[in-house]
């Protein structure tokens, strides 16, 4: 099976520091549903940071969607980032945007005319529930509520991966499941899905998930997933 | 191709464009007005100039320096006559001699016009092309046969130093202009980077979410076009206001060196021009700004 990503003895250092991640490799195959769990600064967002383009590896080799990063042209990057969603831990909403606009932006970004993106962003504000609060700016918005715009602005473009940051860090525990439910239904829809998180619960709720797990930058493979070819996932509630 | 114009609303409001509240405008009026100034000077200079080398390089005088009064003035009638058979003189004036006598008066006041100081006959010559010293010393030699005392200053002798010094000035003044649109770049390159850092964070998201760097460039070439443009059009109409008023002050004055600076028809539609370039190349360097900042991000 073609992996969607494989990363193969990925190193990570920022400047001169020691490494962040140290040989790091695993593959991610499409479809599948990944939580990458670690204590605090054991490397979770740098591994994110890798897999959603926004570094390169100081050594060791990565492929996304079958071609090799390292070597890939700066021009080319855009192209594999529009297929990739993106959570980041601190929401980066764009102060100055609505939330409707927060979450047109990948659309518009991809060129997506006003007339085709409507649509998809209204029923988008309505499954979180912010409908009301569309042309609301980030900071007139709560935690949770920012913390859901910046979900919705990462699934709108249906990619092929999601990439979240500790997603439901701050959102009480029925938002947490309903951003699962919405994660786990882009996941059967076929998109390959990594949560990083701390929450051990949300591990529970996923049945299939794999898991991978970092300490001090090296990953562990409890589940055996990253070598093999997870299963298909099932949500228990 | 898509220009910068044509980004749509939604475009423009990831980077809000702060018209006219921050110093970039002003600043680019304030150089457009310069630039505007030293290029109306400089054409100015090279219209006197031009003006200068075609009517008053061609002429000379003839003076004849002879004191008794009744030969001095068959001398100089012969010499005009003489002056008028030759090839490449266009006209050979007698000039009278109560002209000759008020151009003495700065000097030796009331008293050159009716005492009977001598003065020189004078002959002003018009050349088809301006003459050279042989050809004006050719001419005096044969001239000395009719009226031994002659003598023939030509025009462009004496006028040489000016037009070396309207050239360097004309030189200077283009230079003004290069430094003030190198100046004027620098400006919209350090507004650009200082743009580029204050939206540093709304640039990066753009970036993760596939955006590419001609997209980024293209919300600062916008912004950085409606300044040059805003900037442009005040700093033109100050300028135009400024030239008009000097040119009435230089239309005002005896006719010599600086008669002729004016600004030409082709000097106006190079002065209105100017901002256009100037916007042109402030985009450029707002694009190239972007994308050389751009490139060392990942």
């Amino acid at each position: 099976m073609q992996s969607v990503a494989e990363f193969d003895n990925v190193g990570l250092r920022y400047g001169t520091g020691a490494e962040t991640l140290t040989d790091v490799s695993f593959k991610l195959f499409p479809g599948s549903f990944y939580f990458l769990t670690g204590a605090s600064g054991a490397g979770k967002t740098s591994l994110l940071k890798l897999l959603y383009l926004a570094h390169r590896p100081s050594r060791g080799a990565i492929r996304m969607f079958g071609e090799d990063l390292v070597a890939m042209p700066r021009s080319r990057l855009p192209g594999f980032r529009r297929r990739i969603g993106v959570v980041f831990q601190d929401f980066r909403l764009v102060q100055h945007l609505s939330a409707f606009d927060n979450i047109a932006l990948p659309l518009r970004i991809a060129g997506i005319s006003e007339r085709d993106l409507v649509g998809p962003v209204n029923e988008m504000l309505d499954w979180i529930g912010l409908t009301e609060r569309s042309s609301a700016r980030p900071a007139t918005l709560s935690g949770g509520e920012q913390q859901r715009v910046a979900i919705a602005r990462a699934v709108i473009g249906r990619p092929e991966m999601l990439v979240a940051d500790e997603p439901t860090g701050n959102v009480d525990p029925d938002m947490a499941l309903r951003l699962l439910k919405l994660f786990a239904a882009l996941n059967r829809l076929g998109t390959t899905v990594v949560v990083a998180t701390h929450d051990i619960h949300l591990l529970q709720e996923i049945e299939g998930a794999q898991m991978m797990r970092l300490d001090k930058g090296r990953l562990s493979d409890p589940t055996g997933s990253l070598r093999h070819p997870p299963r298909p996932l099932v949500l228990r509630n | 191709m898509r220009l910068p114009f044509t980004a749509n609303p939604h475009e423009r409001q990831l980077i809000p464009d702060g018209r006219f509240t921050g110093p970039m405008p002003w600043v680019m009026a304030i150089m457009l007005f310069l630039s505007l100034i030293a290029a109306a000077a400089a054409l100015s200079l090279a219209q006197s100039a031009r003006q200068g080398s075609e009517s008053l390089s061609r002429q000379a005088t003839v003076q004849i320096l002879e004191t008794d009064a009744d030969a001095r003035v068959a001398q100089q009638r012969e010499v005009a006559a003489q002056l008028r058979r030759q090839a490449g003189v266009k006209s050979a004036t007698i000039v009278p001699e109560s002209e000759a006598r008020a151009l003495l008066e700065p000097w030796l006041g009331d008293v050159a016009a009716d005492s009977g100081i001598p003065v020189p006959a004078l002959v002003d010559i018009e050349f088809s092309t301006a003459p050279d010293a042989a050809r004006l010393a050719t001419i005096e030699r044969e001239l000395s046969r009719i009226a031994p005392s002659v003598r023939i200053d030509g025009n462009a002798q004496w006028l040489k130093p000016w037009f070396d010094l309207i050239a360097s000035m004309l030189w200077l003044a283009l230079a003004i202009v290069l430094l003030l649109l190198f100046a004027t770049g620098a400006t919209v390159a350090l507004a650009v980077r200082g743009a580029l850092n204050t939206h540093k964070g709304t640039i990066e998201i753009m970036h993760m979410m596939g955006g590419t760097d001609l997209q980024v460039a293209r919300l600062f070439q916008r912004r950085v076009a409606l300044d040059s443009l805003f900037g442009g059009a005040l700093g033109l109409g100050l300028a135009v206001i400024v030239i008009l008023l000097l040119g009435e002050r230089v239309a005002a004055l005896e006719p010599g060196l600086l008669a002729g600076a004016s600004v030409p028809l082709y000097g106006w539609l190079l002065l209105l021009f100017i901002p256009v370039a100037v916007t042109g190349l402030s985009m450029a360097m707002a694009r190239w700004t972007v994308l050389s900042t751009l490139k060392k991000m990942l």
